[in-house]
């Protein structure tokens, strides 16, 4: 026989805003999906135009559920795995188109002609600084074979990492989609126990490449470590050593993206590996959101910590009401927080004082920035695929 | 003049060896002025020796010398273990934190030396002034035109202060405060290197082996 607690009917939780409510908080960021994909309807194609529309549905309609839900993790989440698996669909396909293969030959390098990636980012500080050289086979400037330039990388990194730090990592980030979706197919974790200190990982991959890089003079990260190079693009392989880079670069892919996401449900690659990752929690220092523990609310219950992708929390930093350095903001701990203790804050104001204000500034920042990053890429890749259907 | 424009590259060349190494030390300006000055004093010691050699050798040791790759890949070993028994043997100042609790010494017998030995700083200096940097070949090959030996010397004893100064900037990670996060990824950082130098030593010495 049920207990009286079980027989008694769940009741569903009230939505949290009114439809009305939530379509008017959605019409600014709707009017920007249309402003950003307007290009696309002058110029291209059908196909182009299926995937902007396409586009411009799914992510107006992800933000009206944020609204009416007051759900940041489980929306984001759709758009976010879709950004990881289509991404390759797109680039690859273009790589495809413009050179027969994925694989990038010497000649290419020479030219300039590699597709610059944000990862390079903090192996180009230190070069740059003492001898003004800058050293990726990348061009400056775009050119017609290569669109994605070093200049307009960075300058969609700094003005973008300014508005929302390292929540850069959970809204634009298009590799950490990937293993997002890998850690999303179980239903519970395989492994629970993972040594905190794993975390400062990244941070000594970090100072590896940055100095490697620089005795080097080649972006090192890129040339032997990055596990992204096996669903991107790769040197050809013609040697041994670029077979080892290889080995390298799927044993990474298949162990940090595909089976420890599996067995961990985090995102193993982003806490344990990535040292851009790290390089971009310093910018959570000069972000203005953050996300903040109500002391008096919190009840230990830990559910937070269990949540949390990045291990971005620890008994100690809850205790003291706040994130660790590397939290990226993707709002798993307030989704999953019974209480209400975990909160979104503006800095510079009283925790918890308005939390909702200060998620709503946030998200629109974020999502106006994923909308015309995460976006385009993932408008270009359904045109894409459609491209790819048997029927016209 | 030489040492002073291709200071960036050395210290890019040497970067790799003397961070990791500098961030295991524990805190202090005066701590690292001294190890450094080691570190310098054993570089120095390997530029002179490098100097005398090539002198007498001429200027084959520098251009077509066959036995480079050995050299090179011998030293990279030497450096992948010099750094690895940093990171991962020597009874550094780190330990003093694993030994600490409640601002009390738990551990039984004699506290660890804080002091860090100067063996380690001589053998890395040593192993890092025989590395074979571009600037070093340079140097080198204006060495052995030089007519007589003490000349030889007297050029790479100037183009070794030159390059000098561009390492004084290390002395300000004294000022960081060492806590055991800190040392933790300055160790591990230092074996990831240490993996590096080892692999790309290794890969030169095999290849050398095979193809001649």
């Amino acid at each position: 026989m049920a207990s009286p607690a079980l027989a008694r009917p769940r009741t569903p939780a009230p939505p949290f805003r009114s439809i009305g409510r939530s379509i008017l908080l959605t019409l600014p960021m709707a009017l920007w999906a249309l402003l950003m994909f307007t290009p696309s309807f002058q110029q291209h194609g059908r196909n182009s135009h299926i995937g902007a529309v396409a586009v411009i549905l799914f992510m107006t309609t992800l933000f009206f559920l944020m609204m009416r839900t007051g759900k940041t993790y489980r929306w984001r989440r759709y758009f976010f795995v879709a950004l990881g698996f289509l991404f390759p669909v797109g680039f690859i396909a273009a790589l495809v188109a413009l050179r027969g293969t994925m694989s990038i030959p010497i000649e290419r390098m020479v030219s300039g002609d590699t597709p610059f990636c944000f990862m390079v980012t903090p192996m180009l500080l230190i070069p740059a600084a003492f001898t003004r050289t800058v050293i990726f086979p990348g061009s400056i400037l775009p050119t017609a074979s290569n669109p994605h330039s070093i200049a307009i990388m960075i300058g969609i990194w700094s003005a973008m990492t300014l508005v929302v730090g390292k929540a850069w990592c959970s809204y634009i980030c298009f590799f950490g989609g990937i293993e997002e979706g890998f850690a999303a197919f179980p239903k519970h974790m395989k492994i629970r126990r993972l040594d905190p200190r794993l975390r400062l990982v990244p941070w000594a991959i970090l100072l590896f490449v940055v100095v490697l890089s620089a005795a080097l003079f080649e972006p090192v990260y890129c040339m032997w470590l990055c596990p992204f190079k096996t669903v991107t693009e790769y040197p050809a392989v013609h040697s041994v050593e670029t077979a080892i880079q290889m080995g390298i670069f799927i044993t990474l892919f298949a162990g940090l993206v595909v089976v420890l996401p599996f067995l961990t449900k985090k995102r193993t690659q982003c806490a344990y590996f990535c040292p851009f990752g790290a390089f971009q929690s310093l910018f959570n220092k000069i972000n203005l959101f953050e996300i903040r523990f109500d002391r008096e609310k919190c009840v230990d219950c830990t559910l937070c910590r269990t949540a949390c992708p990045t291990q971005a929390l620890s008994a100690e930093s809850i205790r003291d009401g706040k994130t660790l350095l590397n939290c990226m903001k993707c709002g798993a701990c307030v989704d999953s927080c019974k209480k209400d203790a975990a909160v979104w804050h503006l800095k510079g104001t009283k925790v918890a004082l308005k939390p909702e204000r200060a998620r709503l500034l946030f998200l629109y920042g974020a999502w106006a920035m994923a909308t015309m990053f995460g976006g385009s890429i993932l408008a270009n890749s359904v045109a894409t695929m459609i491209g790819f259907l048997p029927f016209k | 003049m030489l040492g002073l424009a291709t200071g960036p590259i050395c210290l890019a060349s040497c970067g790799p060896v003397v961070l990791p190494w500098m961030l295991v030390q524990p805190r202090g300006v005066r701590v690292h002025a001294r190890q450094l000055s080691i570190f310098l004093a054993a570089r120095l010691a390997g530029y002179l020796l490098f100097a005398a050699l090539i002198w007498f050798a001429g200027l084959a040791i520098s251009r077509s010398w066959t036995g480079r790759s050995w050299v090179f890949g011998s030293v990279q070993v030497a450096l992948a273990a010099g750094l690895l028994i940093y990171a991962v043997a020597w009874p550094h100042a780190g330990c003093a934190f694993r030994h600490t609790h409640r601002n009390r010494l738990v551990h039984i017998g004699a506290p660890p030396d804080p002091r860090p030995r100067p063996t380690g700083a001589a053998a890395l200096g040593f192993l890092t002034g025989i590395n074979l940097c571009p600037p070093f070949l340079v140097a080198g090959v204006r060495a052995a035109q030089l007519p007589s030996l003490p000349a030889a010397l007297l050029f790479f004893a100037v183009f070794f202060v030159g390059t000098a100064v561009w390492f004084t900037p290390f002395l300000s990670l004294g000022v960081v405060r060492r806590t055991p996060s800190f040392l933790t990824v300055a160790r591990l950082a230092a074996v990831l290197l240490a993996c590096w130098y080892g692999f790309s030593g290794a890969s030169l010495l095999i290849e050398k082996a095979i193809y001649g």
